[in-house]
């Protein structure tokens, strides 16, 4: 009898954990129509098309959650006939999607994401796209870097809420000239001169990049496999960027380092200081301003010889966006909440609390953006960059490889660079 | 050639000395650096000479001031981890300590079988169900309590770590308890009175395994606490201090904290130190 009674409670069991399971997949169906009634337009006068009662969850970054709150709060003080409640959750950018992908349930109904993880946001069909309502806004009053983060296949998945997540040149005053700050050779001899070291982390993709990019390799999205697509590059041209930056870093190789960019202001830090300029993210840039005070310098990436005409160093740039969780109990509510979050004003509000760089057209006219260096390179480099969306997993690490290439070995000459640019090429398509 | 054997002997251990010193230096250094760097005042993550210039306790300061606008809050991970720890220790000693003993002394039709299954358990890999925990979790609603959640994960399989207690068990005399069983204990009078007092040497070696583990996984907190920051345990803490977004103000806290999350698990295995060499020899030998 015991034994029946036991099994009978193990099947119970069981039968609640299924059916709780089962219960999360109904929903999806549910939530999804909602937001395709958005597209009748049905009941223009209430945004919310009928939600009330609503609460929502936001991620927000460590940094910015308390600006983020302000700005929900203004958000319910604008519809005092509605009941909302809304909740502001820390959650780094960098690891949302993974997040959200991991349980969309439990996630955030907006959440704050870095745009090279749209591609898989969008596979995991986690991102309600902009509701056609807000949709040519979004796209006239963001820059069109920032548009194109957000855009995949034509579709704008998310809204845009700053104009770069990149890396930019800092450099210190005392070593490098702004005159000399113009061109990598210039870099190079300044900091020669003064024996500090000019640090790129070169084995990372995210950096190297720009090696084959300033050639004019660019992406050119993914096949339906998954599979990188290129434009078609002169490979002659990229050749050429490859062994100009390989001779630069083997004519310096006392100065040239190759180091996580948290290098460039712990050694600016050091006293003496040991590092002279780098190539470092736009996420240390407000601590490095504090440890080089007056010296601080801040420019779009400097210039290349090659082949006897400087050219402009290509980079890879992301952008930071909002992104509206597809299995949201309040999809209107949520998309309304969102655009509320990237327009002007929380732009420029973020701006002035953050010194985050908006997407916004006229909130980046700010007069904050021209007097902060850091902010100015960074827009100023904006043009410059190819988004970082549409990137294979297999781009990163061969890319890398590649980067170290360059400066890691004694023999560089033409022949060896192509075979290493073969080989990453091959390494990136998965061949 | 008594003065050629002895000098063949010093010069034998000089090399070994060498060899072993140099070795250990390679062991240790990672340490040293870990707690001179820990107390550096000057520079920010990183800086290129290995000793510091001027040592102070401000990293540690740091480590436990919260502010009030960042989310990275030492004491509260700190306070959870020892919280789930504790707990965890507790319950998974007293169950591995029952089964090893039903396992050792009782004799039923199922003790056979039940011995494979959980050896055979034993052998997946615990990462292998870590989805299938966390969706189970979900469905119970646990994941609200994600330190509730961890306790359960840690302790609830406990009891099929039992081979190395059971070993232990099967090696004080059967006498003791057909002694006790005639003076009139029951089975349970005999585990708390007679079989528990005797094996000290086991029951620490359990205690601190037990203990260790909550205090240093971090896949499966990982995976359960997620997102919830405030909930976080210290290994997920301070890899969360050394991300690219973090790392360049929060390295010299991040050595700080590797320093401190030491402490307990050292003090704990000081106490018990002369109990656990015995215990782990203990349990190996076939009575």
């Amino acid at each position: 009898m015991k034994k029946i009674i036991a099994l009978l409670l193990a099947v119970m069991m069981l039968a609640g954990v299924l059916a709780a399971c089962g219960g999360g997949s109904n929903n999806t169906t549910d939530t999804s129509k909602p937001a395709e009634g958005g597209d009748t337009k049905a009941d223009v006068e209430d945004p919310f098309y009928g939600e009330d009662n609503i609460s929502l969850l936001v991620w927000a970054a460590d940094n910015a959650v308390n600006t983020t709150k302000t700005l929900c709060d203004n958000f319910i003080a604008k519809y005092p006939n509605k009941k909302i409640t809304i909740d502001v959750q820390t959650q780094g950018e960098g690891d949302a999607a993974a997040q959200v992908l991991n349980d969309a349930d439990k996630a955030a109904d907006v959440f704050s994401f870095a745009c090279d993880q749209i591609n898989r946001l969008a596979k995991g069909k986690a991102l309600a796209p902009v509701i056609p309502d807000f949709k040519d806004d979004v796209t006239s009053r963001n820059t069109e870097f920032a548009v194109s983060t957000a855009t995949l296949n034509g579709e704008l998945l998310a809204y845009p809420e700053t104009g770069e997540n990149g890396y930019y040149l800092v450099y210190d005053k005392a070593v490098v000239s702004d005159e000399q700050a113009k061109t990598l050779e210039g870099i190079f001899e300044a900091c020669k001169a003064a024996n500090k070291k000019f640090v790129i982390d070169a084995g990372n993709g995210f950096y190297s990049c720009m090696f084959i990019y300033t050639g004019g390799l660019k992406l050119d999205g993914l096949t339906e496999d998954g599979t990188q697509v290129f434009n078609a590059y002169d490979k002659e041209k990229v050749l050429d960027s490859l062994e100009a930056f390989a001779n630069l870093f083997h004519q310096y190789s006392d100065i040239f380092m190759s180091a996580d960019p948290a290098r460039i202001g712990s050694g600016m830090a050091e006293d003496p200081s040991t590092v002279g300029a780098g190539i470092d993210g736009s996420w240390n840039a407000a601590t490095v301003a504090s440890v080089l005070g007056d010296n601080y310098g801040a420019a779009k990436l400097p210039t290349i010889n090659i082949k006897g005409t400087d050219t402009q160093i290509i980079s890879m740039n992301g952008s930071k966006l909002i992104g509206v969780n597809a299995r949201s109990k309040f999809p209107e509510a949520a998309q309304l909440l969102a655009n509320y979050l990237t327009d002007e004003e929380a732009e420029t509000a973020r701006l002035e609390e953050l010194s985050w760089l908006p997407s916004n057209i006229k909130a980046a006219e700010s007069d904050i953006v021209k007097k902060n260096p850091a902010l100015s390179a960074l827009s100023d480099q904006a043009q410059f960059s190819e988004p970082q969306i549409n990137i294979a997993d297999t781009f990163w690490s061969p890319v890398g490889t590649l980067g170290n290439k360059l400066f890691n070995t004694d023999k560089f000459d033409r022949a060896t660079i192509e075979s290493e640019f073969d080989k990453a090429i091959s390494n990136v398509l998965d061949e | 050639m008594i003065k050629n054997y002895k000098v063949r002997r010093i010069t034998s251990n000089i090399i070994i000395y060498i060899l072993l010193g140099g070795l250990g230096l390679i062991w240790i250094s990672p340490l040293v650096y870990l707690v001179l760097h820990s107390f550096r005042y000057e520079g920010l993550a990183y800086v290129t000479y290995l000793f510091p210039k001027q040592l102070s306790f401000k990293n540690y300061i740091d480590l436990f001031t919260v502010t009030a606008d960042s989310s990275l809050n030492f004491p509260r991970w700190f306070l959870n981890t020892f919280i789930v720890a504790v707990f965890s220790c507790i319950i998974s000693t007293l169950a591995v300590m029952m089964v090893s003993y039903a396992f050792s002394r009782l004799r039923f039709k199922a003790r056979k079988p039940l011995i494979n299954i959980g050896m055979i358990l034993g052998m997946f890999p615990g990462f292998m169900t870590m989805i299938a925990i966390y969706y189970l979790l979900k469905a119970m609603g646990l994941l609200e309590l994600p330190l509730v959640a961890l306790v359960i994960c840690y302790s609830a399989g406990a009891g099929l770590g039992y081979q190395i207690s059971k070993g232990f068990f099967d090696t004080i005399p059967r006498a003791l308890d057909e002694a006790a069983t005639i003076d009139g204990a029951t089975r349970n009078q005999i585990f708390w009175k007679i079989i528990l007092p005797m094996s000290k040497p086991i029951i620490v070696y359990t205690v601190l395994t037990s203990f260790i583990g909550p205090w240093t996984d971090f896949i499966l907190a990982k995976i359960i606490v997620g997102k919830d920051i405030p909930n976080y345990t210290v290994a997920i803490g301070l890899q969360m201090l050394i991300d690219s977004d973090h790392v360049l103000n929060n390295f010299k806290k991040f050595l700080a904290g590797s320093v401190v999350v030491a402490v307990p698990i050292t003090t704990l295995f000081l106490f018990l130190q002369r109990y656990y060499v015995e215990g782990v020899t203990a349990g190996g030998v076939k009575g």
